[in-house]
C-alpha cells in the first residue's frame, strides 16, 4: 500500500464499487416491494434463497481460485447477480431451482471467465436461461396473484396463507400434505401479461391492460404494471446518483416505445401488441435500468451504448412479437453482451488531438 | 514553418469552452490563502540541483571552496534546452555532488551545496525603468540571461520556448493562470497580491513573442485574484478570460482548448497552431528578470496540508530543502503521514523531505490522514467508465488498464496510450481503487525499454551476421589460397547493387559481398598478389 503514494493522485471521489453494488440492490427496493404485494412472499424467498447461495458459492470459487474470499465478497457484486436473477424466476421456485441457477451464474458464468470484471456475459441472465433450457415448465409456473380462477378456494398472495404457501413451494419437502397446495403452484402458466397476449389475446386482463382500466385492482396486469413503474424509479435513482449512465436504458426504451408504437394498430393488438404493453406489461423496466446496464458486460464507450440499448431494444421486441419465447429480455441482453466489444471496438471517441479515426492513423503509423 | 494555416486567432471573438471531461475535485486552497505571500529566512544551506529541468544542460561555473555573491551565476547552459541558475544567497560552495532530488525514490542529481553566510550580500541589480520600450529581443535577452524557466510544472527554458515561438510565428499568447489542481494555490496569492507585476510580465512576453494578442486565462472560482486582474488591466490590451473551473484545465493542451476550442494536433505543440502558453508564475519571473533586473532565484511555494499550524504561501529560494519550509509552518511530527510535492492529483510523494526545491516546485502538501486516507484496498475493474467520462484527452482509461495488464503492447498504441497525460482523472474517480496511472507510467516505460530493445537487437543481429560472414569469407578465401586455379567465374554472381533493407540482411547482402571480394580476390590472384586479401567494408555502413 505504500507503493500506493507515490503517484496518481492522492485524493480520491468517494463513491466505491461496493457501494455502487449495493445501490443497485437498494434501487430493486421499490419494485421488489410492489411485487411482493401482488406475488406474495415467494419473490423475496427467491431474494434470500438466491442471495445465501450466492455468497457460498462465491466464497467456494474464490476459494478453488486459491483467492483470498474478504476483500472480492465485500464487493457485493454477487449481490446484485443474485438480487436480478431472483427477480427473473417465478416467485416461489423450489429452492433447488434457485440453487442451480445461481450456481451457474457464479460459478460458470463468472468465476469460470475470471471473476467480477472478466464475464462477457451477463451472469444473472445466464443462469435465467440455463434454467429455462433445463426446466420450461418450472420456469414457467408462476403464483396467481388472485386465484379466483381456481376451483373456489380463495388465495391472498400477501397474507400468512401466502407465507406458507411460498414457503412450501420453495421447499417442498417442509410438509408431508403438500397435495392441497399443489393445484395452486402446479400446471398453472401464467408468466407475464405477455403470456396471454401470446396466448389469449383477448383474455379479461390484456383488455384490462389495453384500455388503461382497474389501475390499482389486483390483476396481474396491474400487478406487472406497477411493478415496472417501481424499477422505473429504481433506475431513475440510479440516474440521479449517477450510478448508470442514461444512455442506455433510454435507448433501450426509446427503441422498444418505438418500434411498438410504429407497428400498433388498434385493431391488430393481438398480434403485435400495445407500447403500453411492452413498456409496462412486461420485464422492460427491469431490463433496461438494471440488466443491460450490468458496466461489466455492456458496452462502456458512449456511442456505443446507445447502439447497444438499440440493439437490445430491437431483440426484445422481436423475440417477443415473431420469436416463440415468451419474454425476451434475457436473450436480448446476451445478444448486447456478445455484440460489446465489438460496439466498443469500433465506437472508440476520437481522442484529443487526434483529426482522423485511429484506425487511419494507426494504419499511416505502421507505414512509417 | 509558414503561418498559412492559422486560424486568425488575433481578430476572432473568442469565449470560453468546455474541454474534454474532468472533474471537480474539492479546492482545499483556502487554507494557504488566509496568509499574505511571506518571505522566508535564510536556511543554512541551500542545494542547487545543476539542471532544474531533466531535459537541461548545464556545466557549474563555480568550484568547491568558492565563496559566491547574491545572484552571481553559478551555472551556464551548454545549449538552448539548459537554463542558467544564480546564486539565491552569499556564502560558500562547499561540495558539488550526487544529491536526492524529488521524485521517486533513489532519484539523485548533481548539486551544488552553497553554506549560507547569512550576510545576503548581492551583486548590483540594474533594474530597466523603461521596460515598455525595449525591443523584442532585449526581452529576450534578459530572459534567457535570468536562467527562467517554466513555472508551472514543466519546468521548459522560458527563452527557449520564445525564440521557437519567434520562428513558428505567434498570433495568441496564453498566460495560464487557471491553477486547477487542488491544494496549489501559488498563482491565486500571486494575482491577488501582485497581479501589476505579472500584467507588465506578460506584455513583456508578448513584446518578446511579437504576438498581437494576450489573453490572461483563470479559473472562475478565485474572485480575488480575478478582481486584482481586472483593476491592474484597466487599461491595457490583454484580455482576461474566466474559465470553468475543472480539473485539468490548467494542462496546456486543455487550456489551449478551453481558451480557443481548438486541439494540438497529435504529436505538435500549441506553437504549431500559432499559440504559446505561458504560465503567469512565469510572467512575474519575467517581469523581475526584466524591470527589476533580477535573475530567477525564488519562485511562489505553496505550503500546506493538516499537519501544518500554519499553512501559507513563500517566496521560496531556489534550493531551500523542504523540511526547512515545513518546519517553518510549524509541521506536527506526529500526525504528519507523507509530503506529497505538487498538487494531491498529479504530485509525487517523497521519500524523505531533505529534497530541494527547485524551479518548478509549486506546492508541498504535509498531510495527515485526513488529507490521504489510507486507501481502500485494489478492487476488480467493473468497466463502469467513469474514467473515460472524466478523460480530458477522451481515451478509454478501462480499455487501457486491461490492455496494460495483459501487456498488448500493440492495442495500448492504437487506444493512444501516448495520448495520456497523466492528469490522474481517472484514478480519482475509480470506484475499485485501481491506481490507473501508475499502470499507464509503467505501460511508457515499457513500451520505451521495448522499442530500445528492438533497436539494440536489430544492432546486435546485424554485426552477428556481419560475424559470421566475415568468418566465412576468411575461410573461403584461405580455400581458395589452397586451391589457387580455381577461377570463381564471376559473371554469374549476382551483381545487382539494389538497396538492401535492414529486414532482409542478408543472403543477398553477403552474395554482393563475396562476389565482390571474389572479383578483388581473382584480379589480385591474376596480378600475383594472392596472399594479401583485404577486408570488405562494414555492412552496417553499406546499409545507409
Amino acid at each position: 500500500m505504500a507503493m500506493r503514494y507515490l503517484a496518481g493522485p492522492q485524493q480520491h471521489a468517494s463513491i466505491a464499487t461496493n457501494q455502487i453494488m449495493l445501490q443497485v440492490v437498494y434501487a430493486c427496493a421499490p419494485g421488489v416491494a410492489i411485487a411482493t404485494w401482488y406475488f406474495g412472499f415467494g419473490i423475496l424467498l427467491n431474494i434470500l434463497l438466491a442471495s445465501l447461495f450466492a455468497v457460498a458459492f462465491e466464497a467456494l470459487a474464490l476459494h478453488l481460485r486459491g483467492l483470498s474470499p474478504a476483500p472480492q465478497l465485500q464487493d457485493n457484486s454477487v449481490l446484485v447477480t443474485a438480487v436480478l436473477f431472483a427477480l427473473t424466476i417465478p416467485p416461489g421456485s423450489p429452492w433447488w431451482l434457485v440453487g442451480s441457477g445461481i450456481g451457474f451464474a457464479v460459478l460458470i458464468a463468472k468465476h469460470a471467465f475470471g471473476g467480477l470484471g472478466q464475464n462477457p456475459f451477463n451472469p444473472a441472465m445466464c443462469g435465467y436461461l440455463v434454467l429455462l433450457l433445463a426446466f420450461p415448465l418450472d420456469m414457467t409456473t408462476w403464483h396467481v396473484p388472485n386465484a379466483q380462477l381456481l376451483d373456489g378456494q380463495s388465495f391472498t398472495p400477501f397474507s400468512w396463507n401466502g407465507l406458507r404457501q411460498s414457503l412450501l413451494a420453495s421447499f417442498p419437502f417442509l410438509i408431508g400434505s403438500e397435495s392441497t397446495l399443489a393445484p395452486y403452484i402446479d400446471g398453472l402458466a401464467l408468466a407475464t401479461p405477455l403470456i396471454e397476449f401470446k396466448m389469449a389475446g383477448t383474455s379479461a386482463i390484456f383488455t384490462a391492460l389495453d384500455t388503461n382500466a382497474a389501475v390499482l385492482g389486483r390483476a396481474a396486469g396491474t400487478g406487472w404494471e406497477l411493478m415496472n413503474i417501481g424499477y422505473l424509479m429504481g433506475g431513475l435513482y440510479l440516474l440521479y446518483r449517477r450510478i448508470i449512465s442514461w444512455h442506455i436504458p433510454v435507448s433501450i426504451i426509446v427503441t422498444v416505445s418505438a418500434i411498438s408504437a410504429l407497428l400498433y394498430a388498434p385493431h391488430s393488438f393481438a398480434i403485435y401488441g400495445t407500447p403500453y404493453l411492452h413498456l409496462l406489461g412486461s420485464a422492460t423496466m427491469l431490463g433496461a435500468f438494471f440488466i443491460a446496464t450490468d458496466p461489466v458486460s455492456a458496452a462502456t464507450t458512449t456511442r456505443g451504448k446507445l447502439v447497444y440499448g438499440l440493439l437490445i431494444g430491437c431483440s426484445i421486441y422481436s423475440i417477443r412479437v415473431w420469436g416463440s419465447y415468451l419474454d425476451s429480455v434475457a436473450i436480448a441482453v446476451l445478444f448486447g453482451n456478445f455484440c460489446a466489444p465489438l460496439l466498443d471496438h469500433l465506437c472508440r471517441p476520437r481522442i484529443y488531438g487526434h483529426r482522423k479515426s485511429r484506425r487511419l492513423s494507426a494504419m499511416q503509423e505502421q507505414d512509417r | 514553418m509558414s503561418s498559412t494555416n492559422f486560424l486568425h486567432l488575433p481578430h476572432q471573438q473568442l469565449r470560453r469552452r468546455k474541454i474534454f471531461g474532468g472533474i471537480k475535485p474539492a479546492p482545499h486552497k483556502a487554507a494557504s490563502l488566509r496568509s499574505r505571500i511571506m518571505p522566508m529566512p535564510l536556511p543554512p544551506q541551500l542545494i542547487l540541483p545543476i539542471n532544474q529541468y531533466h531535459g537541461t544542460n548545464s556545466s557549474p561555473l563555480v568550484k568547491v571552496g568558492d565563496a559566491v555573491l547574491k545572484y552571481q551565476a553559478l551555472t551556464e547552459k551548454l545549449d538552448h534546452t539548459g537554463a542558467a541558475l544564480h546564486a539565491p544567497t552569499s556564502g560558500r560552495i562547499t561540495a558539488i555532488c550526487s544529491a536526492p532530488i524529488a521524485g521517486h525514490p533513489g532519484n539523485a542529481a548533481l548539486c551544488i551545496h552553497l553554506q549560507c553566510d547569512g550576510d545576503d550580500n548581492s551583486l548590483e541589480l540594474q533594474p530597466c525603468l523603461n521596460h515598455d520600450q525595449l525591443t523584442g529581443f532585449e526581452v529576450l535577452r534578459k530572459i534567457d540571461a535570468a536562467g527562467i524557466v517554466g513555472m508551472g510544472g514543466a519546468g521548459f527554458p522560458t527563452a527557449h520556448k520564445l525564440r521557437l515561438a519567434i520562428e513558428h510565428g505567434t498570433e495568441l499568447l496564453i498566460i495560464n493562470a487557471a491553477e486547477c489542481e487542488p491544494y496549489i494555490s501559488t498563482d491565486e496569492a500571486l494575482l491577488r497580491e501582485r497581479a501589476r507585476e505579472v500584467v507588465i510580465g506578460a506584455e513583456l512576453l508578448r513584446t518578446a513573442c511579437h504576438a498581437p494578442r494576450c489573453i490572461i486565462a483563470i479559473e472562475e472560482d478565485k474572485p480575488a485574484a480575478i478582481a486584482a486582474l481586472r483593476s491592474a488591466l484597466a487599461h491595457s490590451p490583454i484580455e482576461l478570460m474566466l474559465l470553468h473551473s475543472t480539473y485539468p484545465t490548467g494542462g496546456e493542451k486543455q487550456i489551449v482548448q478551453a481558451v480557443t476550442g481548438l486541439e494540438v494536433p497529435v504529436g505538435q505543440y500549441p506553437l504549431n497552431l500559432g499559440i504559446l502558453v505561458h504560465n503567469a508564475g512565469t510572467a512575474y519571473a519575467v517581469y523581475q528578470a526584466v524591470a527589476e533586473g533580477k535573475p530567477s532565484i525564488s519562485r511562489i511555494i505553496t505550503l500546506t496540508g493538516r499537519a501544518l499550524q500554519t499553512p501559507k504561501n513563500f517566496e521560496a529560494l531556489i534550493g531551500t530543502p523542504a523540511a526547512f519550509l515545513l518546519k517553518l509552518c510549524g509541521v506536527q511530527e506526529q500526525h504528519h503521514l507523507t509530503t506529497v510535492m505538487g498538487g494531491s492529483l498529479m504530485g509525487l510523494q517523497l521519500a524523505h523531505t531533505e529534497v530541494p526545491v527547485t524551479k518548478t516546485t509549486n506546492c508541498l502538501i504535509a498531510a495527515t490522514v485526513e488529507d490521504f486516507p489510507q486507501p481502500e484496498p485494489e478492487l476488480a475493474c467493473i468497466r463502469c467508465g467513469f474514467c473515460a467520462e472524466v478523460c480530458p484527452a477522451r481515451l478509454l482509461p478501462q480499455q487501457l488498464y486491461s490492455f496494460a495488464r495483459t501487456h498488448n503492447h500493440t492495442q495500448l498504441q492504437s487506444y493512444g496510450l501516448d495520448d495520456c497525460i497523466e492528469c490522474g482523472a481517472c484514478a480519482y474517480v475509480c470506484p475499485s481503487n485501481i491506481p490507473l496511472v501508475q499502470y499507464y507510467v509503467a505501460a511508457k516505460q515499457d513500451l520505451r525499454t521495448l522499442s530500445v530493445a528492438r533497436e539494440q537487437s536489430e544492432h546486435w543481429q546485424t554485426r552477428f551476421q556481419f560475424h559470421q560472414y566475415r568468418t566465412k569469407q576468411e575461410k573461403d578465401s584461405a580455400r581458395e589460397r589452397r586451391i589457387p586455379t580455381a577461377l570463381f567465374p564471376v559473371e554469374l554472381l549476382p551483381t545487382d547493387s539494389s538497396p538492401i533493407t535492414s529486414v532482409q540482411f542478408s543472403r543477398q547482402l553477403a552474395q554482393q559481398e563475396i562476389a565482390d571480394a571474389v572479383a578483388r580476390a581473382n584480379a589480385k590472384r591474376i596480378s600475383r598478389l594472392a596472399t594479401d586479401t583485404q577486408m570488405p567494408q562494414h555492412p552496417a555502413k553499406d546499409k545507409e
